[in-house]
């Protein structure tokens, strides 16, 4: 079921960002072509151009947090949610469905992005640059063992679950929001705010509870040389992944909780 | 085939009549298959269920019979169905003697009333 | 399981409404039902609950002996008040979704439908008129095989001659196993195609009869009788 779910999710989603793609492409090849002729008379064009180029990058950014609020609320706490939630399906597969939809497009408009802006900035002397950097990137990581393959690791699978975590507060948001008769939007921002300061407060709680047992970790540690530095930050970024996961985790069960207990579409 | 039914009377003895009209006048012919109490429900715009206990009140009077497995049948005989035509014939006669009674005819009046229009009609 | 539809003591409390109040109701298998009732009176909420779109304050709703769950979401088919399809489909899309997620949806009967009420299949909904849009909702749940139809006020948008068909159609798709739920302010229309008729006010039952008993008792339509016990 929830690949169903997922097919019509993708299809509906794509019909936005599939366009907005092909436009970047395009308008990185039409930069690409200003600054290889780099002619003065175009330069005016070309401002446009790289102007246009930018805005699109930043549009992508905005439609994706846009895509994500508007088919929730949509399809889920709207008059779509009459069809939506008598479909045979569990209700927390629609939010599964959702925020992996979600995910996907937030990966794909990263890598959209840099291929657009690699396609761009790609030149004889930019190779260069490019096989510089990573003949010195490699070996340093090397040097720091497994641990340092271990941390890039980390930090893609940090990338992904913040990405479904703030997915999630988003959603527990909006769906708080919803209760609200009159006043939904400022609820749901209202209750997004809260959610940002609760986290806040307990990391802070965490950070000055154990302020002591960190410091002591890192005067021991920095008696050793660079691998064991590599393991503190792995251990930093499991930290990291697990406050992430735990709050992702609450508002999964928020989320899922209100729908089966608390919905009343209107 | 316009099914003429009431609002202020039950339906399925409405239905009951206008069968008994449909067997009697030859449109639905004595030993006939009648259609299935579905299709008679979509003609008549009335629920299967109420169609069903019409048709099963007809078996009762024995107008109507029907066959486990090929339906429902107009009894073959015509005598039964003669003396239903008689008595319906016979409830609109009384009918109409005793709405022109109120008009103020009496008898020899009525009869000599009906054969006049009934010769004019020629 | 004989009956498809029940209510146990069923209570649903709004913040400042009680919308039912400790209905008692079984509805069985193989009939045509009317839940009449003026606005307000509990008709779409006890709808909704039927379908797990709210949830009971207090008692209980069973789908042939179940409570709302996926398993009574296969087996019932809903058509709300509001038109709840999406925008961006076209017909052919949206029989191609119901197809997808309902087993006993069935696509020639859905086709067959859209052909007789002259809908073209590859318009898009949001091109839609509100009435079109209706149609298609309509024929969208009348072509599932369900075992109970959930329908709120079918015809109300609808001109007269689809409401005919409309109509015909509930009585064709008719079988013993299934039960049709009608919630309709327009009960003369209705009428002649329910079994039985529910009156519900303020959250009550206050009438449970079949059709005939109500013409033969009371001497006059259902119709007649709602505005009656529901005059204003």
């Amino acid at each position: 079921m929830l690949r169903k779910l997922l097919k019509y999710e993708i299809q509906a989603t794509a019909r936005i960002f599939l366009p907005m793609y092909a436009l970047l492409i395009v308008f990185a090849l039409i930069n690409k072509f200003f600054m290889a002729v780099n002619a003065d008379y175009l330069r005016i064009p070309q401002i446009i151009s790289a102007s246009v180029f930018v805005i699109i990058i930043v549009g992508i950014c905005v439609m994706t947090l846009v895509v994500t609020i508007q088919r929730y609320n949509k399809n889920l706490l709207s008059d779509e949610g009459y069809l939506s939630f008598t479909l045979p399906v569990k209700i927390h597969s629609h939010i599964d469905c959702k925020m992996l939809v979600t995910l996907m497009w937030a990966v794909l408009s990263v890598i959209v992005s840099a291929i657009s802006i690699f396609v761009m900035a790609v030149n004889e002397k930019t190779i260069v640059q490019i096989q510089r950097f990573f003949s010195e990137v490699i070996p340093a990581l090397n040097k720091l063992g497994s641990a340092g393959y271990v941390i890039v690791l980390e930090v893609l699978l940090l990338a992904v679950v913040a990405v479904l975590s703030e997915t999630l507060a988003i959603y527990a948001a909006i769906t708080i929001g919803n209760m609200s008769s009159k006043h939904k939007i400022l609820l749901g921002i209202g209750a997004y705010l809260c959610f940002g300061i609760i986290e806040q407060i307990i990391a802070s709680i965490l950070i000055t509870s154990f302020s002591g047992t960190i410091n002591q970790y890192f005067n021991w540690l920095s008696k050793f040389p660079a691998p064991a530095q590599a393991n503190a930050m792995q251990l930093i970024l499991l930290g990291l992944l697990i406050y992430s996961l735990v709050f992702g985790a609450a508002y999964y069960f928020l989320t899922n909780w209100m729908l089966r207990k608390k919905l009343n579409l209107e | 085939m316009a099914w003429n039914l009431k609002s202020d009377r039950p339906i399925y003895s409405q239905l009951v009549e206008q069968i008994e009209l449909l067997i009697v006048s030859g449109i639905y012919p004595a030993g006939s298959k009648l259609p299935s109490v579905r299709d008679m429900a979509g003609e008549a715009s009335v629920n299967p269920n109420t169609m069903q206990r019409a048709l099963a009140q007809l078996e009762n009077d024995g107008l109507l019979y029907s066959q486990r497995t090929s339906g429902r049948f107009v009894t073959e005989d015509v005598e039964s169905i003669m003396k239903t035509k008689n008595s319906l014939a016979q409830g609109l006669i009384k009918e109409f003697i005793e709405n022109m009674s109120n008009l103020g005819y009496d008898r020899q009046q009525t009869i000599s009333l009906l054969e006049r229009t009934a010769e004019e009609e020629k | 399981m004989e009956n498809i539809l029940e209510c146990q003591n069923l209570v649903k409390f709004f913040p400042g409404c009680l919308a039912l109040n400790s209905v008692n109701l079984a509805v069985p298998k193989g009939r045509i039902v009317g839940l009449l009732g003026p606005n307000g009176s509990g008709k779409s909420t006890m709808i909704k609950l039927a379908n797990g779109l709210i949830t009971p304050t207090s008692g209980k709703i069973l789908i042939n002996g179940m409570e709302p769950g996926i398993e009574t979401k296969k087996i019932v088919s809903y058509l709300p008040e509001r038109t709840y399809l999406n925008d961006w489909m076209n017909v052919n899309n949206i029989i191609d979704f119901f197809g997808d997620f309902y087993q006993d949806f069935n696509k020639q009967k859905a086709y067959d439908m859209l052909r007789r009420l002259g809908v073209d299949p590859a318009l898009r909904l949001k091109t839609m008129s509100k009435g079109t849009k209706e149609k298609v909702q309509l024929i969208l749940v009348m072509s599932r095989e369900a075992e109970l139809y959930l329908l709120d006020e079918p015809i109300g948008g609808v001109d007269p001659a689809a409401r005919d068909y409309i109509l015909d159609t509930i009585i064709s798709n008719y079988s013993e196993n299934a039960t049709i739920l009608i919630s309709t302010h327009l009960i003369a229309d209705v009428e002649k195609v329910l079994d039985e008729v529910i009156f519900i006010n303020q959250g009550n039952i206050v009438l449970v009869s079949t059709v005939d008993d109500i013409r033969e008792k009371e001497n006059k339509s259902v119709d007649a009788l709602f505005r009656e016990v529901f005059k204003c």
